[in-house]
């Protein structure tokens, strides 16, 4: 298959990986000043080389073209030194998609930045990914990520570990009524700054949250020694779960060193709560950062049907949707649902309707 | 006579009394009867009371064992509504009467005769059920394909033969690949004359049926042949055997859509044929799709010819479809229909150089009609394909005006190509067979042409129908070996629109070629637009302006003319618009026409504008696109040689083609959450916020109390009330009445036209509550025995049901994008590229078979099996030699290697197969998913007389890389030695070599280990080794060490499809080194030390025992070294001479030997004498002593009493002595 430019490298990679289809990515960024693949993709190929076997990789000269053949997924214990342009969250979304189809266990140990503005962080797919990965019946005790060491933008020095069993196949899923928000959870993050940062972010995001509900309770974790990285910085995740076991969440991270205007913790903490109702108003029983995922797991699943409720749609899911169709010949029905007059439930959802592909791991051994 | 006998000797009944005494007693008893069955427990508690509890335990768990043993996994029920027809394959060694049984069991379904049995044979069999048979001919390669794609196997055996080979090979192949249901056929059993051989050959070969099928397996015997054909009762009752059969679900089957081809058609370009007769050719096979959902452009294997991706798959209306109505018990003349496009039935017969239409007597005009369906389904396949000249070129012929077939000159002249009589059979029938379609679509397109409406044609049509109904009454007993009224139905019930749509690229094409570039820009700011809504995140909203137009391309497709008319309003260009929409066929052919389009265009475009006004953004548009259109955009692209360019989403997004690879969503900036209104709007989303009525607590709470709230307090006598919340909401469930009384009571209250719907409000809510009470009832009442098995059968009949719903009611054409093509459909494959052998060889005996591929089965790896060698192959196997693998849907030849796993997990490489062991290959083949059976056979050419089946196994692992490894020995010799320590050389080469085993283990052939320490200088790879003992100079050191193997990369898909007729089983591939050697008179020069020589043995020498001067001194004088010489010779001067008496002398000598006896023997006595009185004489001496000793004992103890007593005295005294002193 042939594509062009860089947008959504790792969708193509991942999904060209599980379907086994060769991919062929042109001109990337060939009209820059600075073409080619940057640090951090060839970080995430050689992250996938890692957990692969037999995976051919060909990159032309000036980098704007790639060829990657996939190999089969290995797994095992992996240690990556992550690029420290994006952070660890974009490696690990990846290996997300890909940990429960390998031969043996994965266990993967991830160095470099673990929270940064843009990326998700680990924290949050921490508090998001894994409760969805255990809706599709990936659970057991293998299925955890921690974050030993702390490290902030721009310098990282962080560390985290995954671990995620194997499945043979995964469960299909309706999941169409989200259910009602019945506690927010956080984490309030600081390193290399004063403790009391934490509580200032703490207090600020409980004064819009109140409003909702009672049940909010914001850890801080405030790392410190040898944990707590190379940079300075602070954020906030938020998490609510609702009665179904949906968690919808959101966070804010303080802007890197030296890098833009610095942002107060009381704005920070507002604005993530904010971000929070957002994210409720959004609504859907998986939140906008895990869309993908979650698609891909229905994607991946036995022929049956499978339901799943989402908020709007992101950029980035619809592309994942097409490439979807394009690797594994999968559409899904989309059927828009508007709340009632008198609900106040946020905005439109979409019920997404697909049948899985059969899809069965491969990778592993039978005994 | 007997039963008349019988009756005679029968003895009068016993009268049964009705009435009296005896009568009334019985009728008492009967009464009580079931009374006392019950009682009986309580009469005799003993009896029926626990004897023993082990005894009792033991029974149970023999119970719930065997409860238990019946479970099996449960499995997601997957069938679909409509399923395909059932696979029956007949199979059996030739001339055992296959082809007989298939045409007598179709004679006994449709009452048609089929001449030749000719590709699968669809029929209706039943209310519900479809059956294809496929005779199975006596190739290995049909055989194994067919026992992949078989439901249910007829084996026919030849009981006056036995079982033969080829039943056995066949049951072997099955096993491997999903046992599919299997019947057994005896024939020729009339061959027997003797009854009792008979009955003993039945059993005989019913037991051993068994033995390989499972225990009862049905054998079924059919006795006798009349007039050549089987009785009609036998025939009948194994038709019923096989209507009323369950098959289970297989494995394989289920997961892998599969098609069996039933027709095929070339539709290569026959300018490139002739240019270049060996070109790759572009098919079309036709078949009922089963399995499981095939997706389009997914990659299919075809066994015997290869792998291909599929360019296009469409689905046809159903050639044989169930009957529609289903109240009468049995089917009609008109629904046993029959398909079998290959044997020539379905209408058209081909023929060498021209198409016939089957026409049996009397029924000219059904044949006509019967025509029609298979020539249109046939003429949406060709649409995309032919060009126009060639369409203008037919354009003259009608082909179907007259009732009789048309003359094959005539088609010849109006064809462009006639077909060259050299040509092949096949390749003939393809060529004709497209001729024909052009003809009757060119019949079509000038219906259109005209501006006629298909309505005539209808009416047409239904006139015939009538007839041809009058005919069907007139004469029952045609043989029309044709399609018949059901499929006519099926073909009247298309909309006209479809009809349009399949012709549309033709009529395209003309239009478009004056104005592409206007096109091009129109189309990339369409995307542009969609670019920018896309961006909105979800909320789009299409603008009306004038490139808007494009829109239309995406809409749904009823929406879609009305679409298109707004277009040419609002745009400059009409005439751009008509090419990239999809409509512009219609379009294309109308301007053409009458431009009827043009008529009430204001009123259509104010309709299309205001429902694009109202209409919720299209979440399916903005995310896929056009999905219909874009493979037809394609495909003009291909046409077109790249004139156009397709708008596809990626295609087209330049601009955000680098964009950063982020999955955050950024919120959207027109929502201020400072503001109460925006976080009013999710106040509900959480616990604290409104719940819906169902859901909320104090709704639930008085539900509740409504149900459980009347009760009477017992002791007090008090009688609680529900207390009824709202008027209309009265109290159900518990008693009845009082709800009516309340019903009634609201009757008179109210007003009848409010009262009907509270009326019905009412009953809703009670049934409501009604079935809130027995959910919850059924809840708590089965929880008791409900066990996880129950649980996840539970679960998965939910999920099917969930599965056969959700798509229920969405439309074919839609539904197809999302599912795929789903089982039971009718489905046309196209599939490019494939070797022009496949279409100048075919041969319809042969089964094409379509066998979808998933994720990634396209690729090539590694596979570790697990394999045994089967015990009936009378040889083992050696690695390395190819093998034909029978794998997934593929058949290949591979190059194996064999291993068995040491208990170190060690992968050791096997030189053979062991004999009657499992042991692991490895091989170079396609990726295919673990748990996946195989076979092996050596060679698919010809027949052997042996077990063809080599082994079988099932693929365990998949990998890219290979782990076997074989021992290794390396060999080196001491050069010089010290105690422990020894120099050695020849083992390595460099000094790096040693440096890398430093530390390894090594062992000398006599048994002493030791270890490698360090290289030495020189000699280069020498090396310094410690050893537990002292070596010999003439020992030899090895080091044991593992070295792995590769696997050759053969793979070699076996090609039997495209040998030449006649020849198909004679695929001969890669051959093995043996016969390599055979074949070219090759022999091994034997290795010289192996060969046979005359032992000739060295006489060993060993040198004398040398014991040091110092060891001997030690020694004692047994072990000392002997010093003396034996004694040599006596030298002739010291022997002396031997003595010869004279006779006197010997006399003297007699007598001197004489007296000496004498004084001898007097001697002798003396002595003994002597002895016997000195041994008296010891004797008495010895009673002297004792009695000496015994008074000289008295003598002393008298001495030593005195003696004491004296002492005494004398102690007393100075005792006193001193008592005195003191």
């Amino acid at each position: 298959m042939e594509f062009e430019g860089c947008s959504c490298f790792r969708q193509r990679l991942v999904l060209s990986t599980l379907s086994g289809k060769r991919v062929k990515i042109k001109n990337i960024r060939s009209k820059d000043d600075n073409p080619g693949m940057r640090d951090f993709e060839a970080s995430f190929i050689r992250l996938l080389d890692k957990v692969t076997n037999g995976t051919r990789i060909e990159i032309n000269q000036t980098g704007t073209m790639l060829f990657y053949q996939p190999g089969l997924l290995y797994g095992g214990s992996v240690e990556h030194e992550c690029n420290s342009q994006r952070s660890v969250g974009y490696y690990l979304e990846g290996l997300l998609m890909l940990a429960p189809f390998m031969k043996s266990p994965l266990k993967a140990v991830l160095k470099g930045i673990t929270n940064d503005p843009t990326d998700p962080s680990v924290d949050l797919l921490k508090v998001t990914a894994l409760p969805l990965m255990k809706r599709f019946g990936i659970d057991g005790d293998g299925l955890e990520i921690k974050v030993v060491k702390r490290g902030m933008a721009p310098s990282g020095g962080g560390e985290v570990h995954f671990s995620c069993p194997v499945r043979k196949s995964l469960k299909p899923v309706q999941l169409t009524e989200p259910g009602k928000i019945k506690r927010i959870r956080g984490t309030a993050v600081s390193v290399r700054v004063s403790p009391q940062i934490a509580n200032r972010i703490v207090d600020s995001a409980r004064s819009i949250l109140n409003k909702f509900i009672p049940d909010i309770y914001i850890y801080t974790d405030h790392m410190k020694g040898l944990n707590s990285g190379k940079s300075p910085g602070f954020g906030l995740v938020l998490v609510a779960e609702t009665l179904n076991g949906t968690f919808l969440s959101a966070e804010v991270m303080s802007t890197p060193q030296g890098q833009g205007d610095q942002i107060l913790p009381e704005d920070l903490g507002k604005k993530c709560a904010k971000l929070l109702l957002e994210e409720i108003y959004r609504g859907g029983c998986v939140d906008s950062t895990n869309q993908s995922l979650a698609l891909l797991y229905m994607t991946l699943g036995q022929q049956d049907v499978s339901k799943f409720l989402l908020g709007p749609l992101s950029p980035y899911t619809i592309e994942f949707l097409r490439h979807i169709r394009d690797f594994f010949q999968i559409m899904f029905k989309m059927e828009p649902q508007k709340p009632g007059d008198d609900e106040r439930i946020g905005g439109e959802k979409v019920l997404m309707t697909c049948v899985g592909a059969g899809y069965s791991n491969i990778s592993k051994t039978l005994k | 006579m007997e039963g008349k006998e019988q009756k005679q000797h029968k003895q009068k009944q016993h009268q049964q009394k009705h009435s009296g005494p005896k009568a009334q007693k019985k009728n008492r008893k009967k009464d009580k009867g079931s009374e006392h069955e019950q009682d009986e427990r309580k009469r005799n508690p003993r009896a029926f009371a626990v004897q023993s509890a082990v005894r009792m335990a033991r029974t149970f768990h023999r119970t719930q064992d065997i409860k238990t043993k019946k479970h099996h996994i449960p499995l997601v029920d997957r069938t679909p509504l409509e399923p395909p027809p059932v696979v029956v394959v007949v199979m059996g060694p030739p001339k055992v009467g296959k082809s007989t049984l298939i045409r007598c069991l179709i004679k006994n379904y449709t009452r048609q005769k089929l001449s030749d049995i000719c590709g699968p044979v669809t029929i209706v069999s039943g209310k519900k059920r479809r059956l294809t048979f496929i005779e199975c001919n006596n190739d290995i390669n049909t055989m194994i394909d067919l026992a992949k794609v078989a439901d249910l196997v007829l084996m026919l055996i030849d009981a006056s033969f036995g079982f033969e080979m080829e039943t056995f090979e066949f049951l072997n192949i099955c096993q491997v690949h999903g046992f599919p249901r299997i019947m057994g056929v005896l024939t020729h059993l009339d061959s027997f004359k003797n009854n009792k051989t008979l009955r003993k050959t039945k059993k005989r070969l019913k037991h051993r049926f068994w033995t390989e099928v499972y225990q009862g397996a049905k054998l079924f015997y059919l006795s006798g042949m009349v007039y050549g054909e089987y009785q009609t009762q036998e025939v009948k009752n194994l038709g019923r055997f096989i209507s009323v059969m369950k098959f289970r679900p297989l494995c394989w089957q289920t997961s892998h859509p599969y098609v069996v081809a039933d027709r095929m058609e070339d539709l290569t370009d026959p300018e490139a044929i002739r240019l270049n007769p060996k070109c790759d050719r572009t098919v079309s096979l036709y078949g009922y799709l089963r399995g499981t959902f095939l997706k389009n452009k997914c990659q299919v294997h075809i066994p015997g010819v290869g792998d291909f991706s599929v360019s296009d798959v469409s689905f046809l209306s159903d050639p044989c479809p169930l009957p529609e109505v289903l109240k009468k018990r049995a089917l009609n003349e008109k629904e046993r229909l029959l398909y079998a496009p290959m044997a020539g039935v379905g209408g058209l017969v081909y023929d060498k150089d021209a198409v016939y239409i089957d026409m049996p007597g009397g029924h000219a005009k059904q044949q006509q009609e019967d025509v029609r369906p298979t020539t249109e389904l046939v003429q949406s396949l060709i649409g995309t394909q032919s060009t126009l000249d060639a369409k203008m070129a037919a354009s003259k012929v009608s082909l179907f005006t007259g009732t009789a077939a048309l003359a094959p000159e005539e088609v010849q002249e109006s064809g462009k190509q006639s077909p060259t009589e050299s040509r092949e059979w096949d390749a003939k029938t393809q060529r004709e067979r497209r001729r024909a379609v052009f003809a009757d679509e060119e019949e079509e397109e000038e219906d259109d042409d005209d501006g006629e409406s298909d309505e005539e044609e209808e009416s047409e049509e239904e006139e015939d129908e009538s007839d041809e109904e009058e005919d069907d009454e007139d004469d029952e007993d045609t043989e029309a070996g044709t399609a018949t009224p059901g499929k006519k139905a099926v073909n009247k019930a298309e909309p006209p629109v479809k009809k349009k749509k399949v012709e549309e690229p033709v009529a395209e094409m003309p239009v478009f070629a004056d104005s592409d570039d206007e096109l091009e820009k129109s189309e990339d700011d369409d995307s542009e637009e969609e670019d920018d809504d896309m961006e909105e995140g979800g909320a789009l909203k299409r603008g009306s302006g004038p490139d808007s137009g494009n829109c239309s391309e995406e809409d749904e497709d009823d929406e879609e003319s009305d679409m298109e008319d707004e277009d040419e309003i609002s745009s400059k260009h009409p005439e751009d618009k008509e090419m990239d929409t999809e409509e512009d066929v219609e379009m294309g052919y109308e301007t053409a026409g009458a431009l009827r389009w043009k008529e009430g265009l204001a009123q259509k475009a104010t309709d299309a504008y205001l429902r694009q006004q109202r209409a919720t953004p299209n979440l399916r548009k903005l995310v896929y696109g056009t999905v219909v259109e874009v493979q037809e955009e394609e495909s003009e692209e291909e046409e077109l040689g790249g004139l156009f360019k397709v708008s596809r989403p990626e295609k087209n997004k330049r601009v955000r083609a680098d964009a950063m690879d982020c999955s955050r969503f950024q919120p959207d900036s027109s929502h201020d959450w400072d503001q109460k209104e925006m976080l009013a709007s999710i106040k509900d989303c959480f616990v604290t916020g409104k719940w819906e009525e169902d859901k909320d607590a104090a709704t639930l709470l008085k539900e509740d109390d409504e149900l459980y709230g009347d009760f009477e307090d017992l002791e007090t006598g008090e009688v609680h009330k529900a207390k009824t919340g709202n008027k209309d909401q009265t109290e159900g469930g518990s008693d009845d009445e009082m709800g009516d009384d309340d019903d009634n009571d609201d009757e008179e209250e109210e007003a009848p036209l409010v009262k009907f719907d509270a009326d019905e409000a009412q009953k809703n809510k009670r049934m409501e509550k009604k079935r809130r009470l027995k959910e919850r009832f059924d809840a708590e009442y089965d929880d008791g025995d409900a066990t996880y098995f129950d649980d996840l059968k539970e679960e998965m009949q939910k999920q099917a049901e969930l599965n056969r719903q959700e798509f229920e009611d969405v439309d074919d054409e839609v539904r197809v994008q999302y599912e795929g093509f789903r089982p039971g459909m009718y489905v046309r494959v196209e599939i490019p590229a494939l070797p022009c052998e496949f279409v100048t060889n075919f041969d319809p005996h042969y089964p094409i078979l379509l066998g979808g591929l998933g994720a990634s089965e396209g690729n090539v790896g590694y596979l570790q099996m697990r394999l045994k060698k089967h015990r009936w192959h009378s040889r083992i196997l050696k690695t390395r030699d190819p093998l034909i693998m029978s794998l997934g849907w593929r058949r290949f030849q591979t190059i194996p290697l064999y291993y068995i796993e040491d208990h170190n997990g060690r992968h050791r490489l096997l030189k053979y197969t062991p004999e009657h062991m499992h042991c692991g290959a490895t091989i170079w083949g396609p990726i295919t998913p673990q748990g996946t059976g195989f076979l092996a056979v050596q060679s698919v050419a010809g027949t052997q007389a042996n077990f063809r089946i080599a082994a079988t196994g099932v693929v365990l692992d998949l990998d890219k890389s290979v782990t076997i490894v074989k021992k290794l020995k390396l060999i080196g010799y001491p050069y010089k030695t010290f105690k422990n320590t020894c120099f050695v050389q020849g083992m390595f080469n460099t000094v790096l070599e040693v440096a890398k085993f430093e530390g390894a283990s090594v062992r000398t052939v006599s048994g002493i280990k030791g270890q490698i320490k360090k290289a030495l200088r020189t000699p280069p790879g020498a090396f310094r080794a410690t050893f537990e003992d002292r070596l010999l100079m003439s020992d030899i050191v090895f080091l044991r060490s593992w070295y792995p193997v590769s696997v050759p990369k053969l793979y070699n898909p076996v090609t039997s499809m495209l040998m030449p007729v006649g020849k198909k089983d004679t695929w001969t591939g890669m051959r093995t080194v043996g016969q390599l050697k055979h074949d070219l008179g090759i022999r091994n020069k034997p290795n010289q030390d192996s060969l046979y020589k005359p032992v000739v043995r060295q006489v060993r020498h060993f040198n004398p025992l040398h014991i040091p001067r110092e060891l001997q001194k030690a020694l004692p004088f047994k072990s000392k070294p002997k010093q003396q010489q034996s004694k040599g010779k006596t030298p002739r001067d010291l022997s002396r001479p031997a003595v010869i008496r004279e006779p006197h002398e010997k006399k003297v000598a007699a007598l001197l030997d004489a007296l000496s006896s004498v004084y001898a023997y007097k001697n002798k006595k003396a002595r003994t004498e002597q002895h016997a009185k000195h041994k008296e004489f010891l004797k008495q001496k010895e009673r002297d002593e004792t009695e000496k000793q015994k008074r000289q004992k008295e003598e002393r103890k008298k001495i030593y009493r005195s003696m004491g007593q004296k002492e005494k005295k004398k102690l007393k005294s100075s005792l006193k002595g001193a008592s005195k002193d003191n």
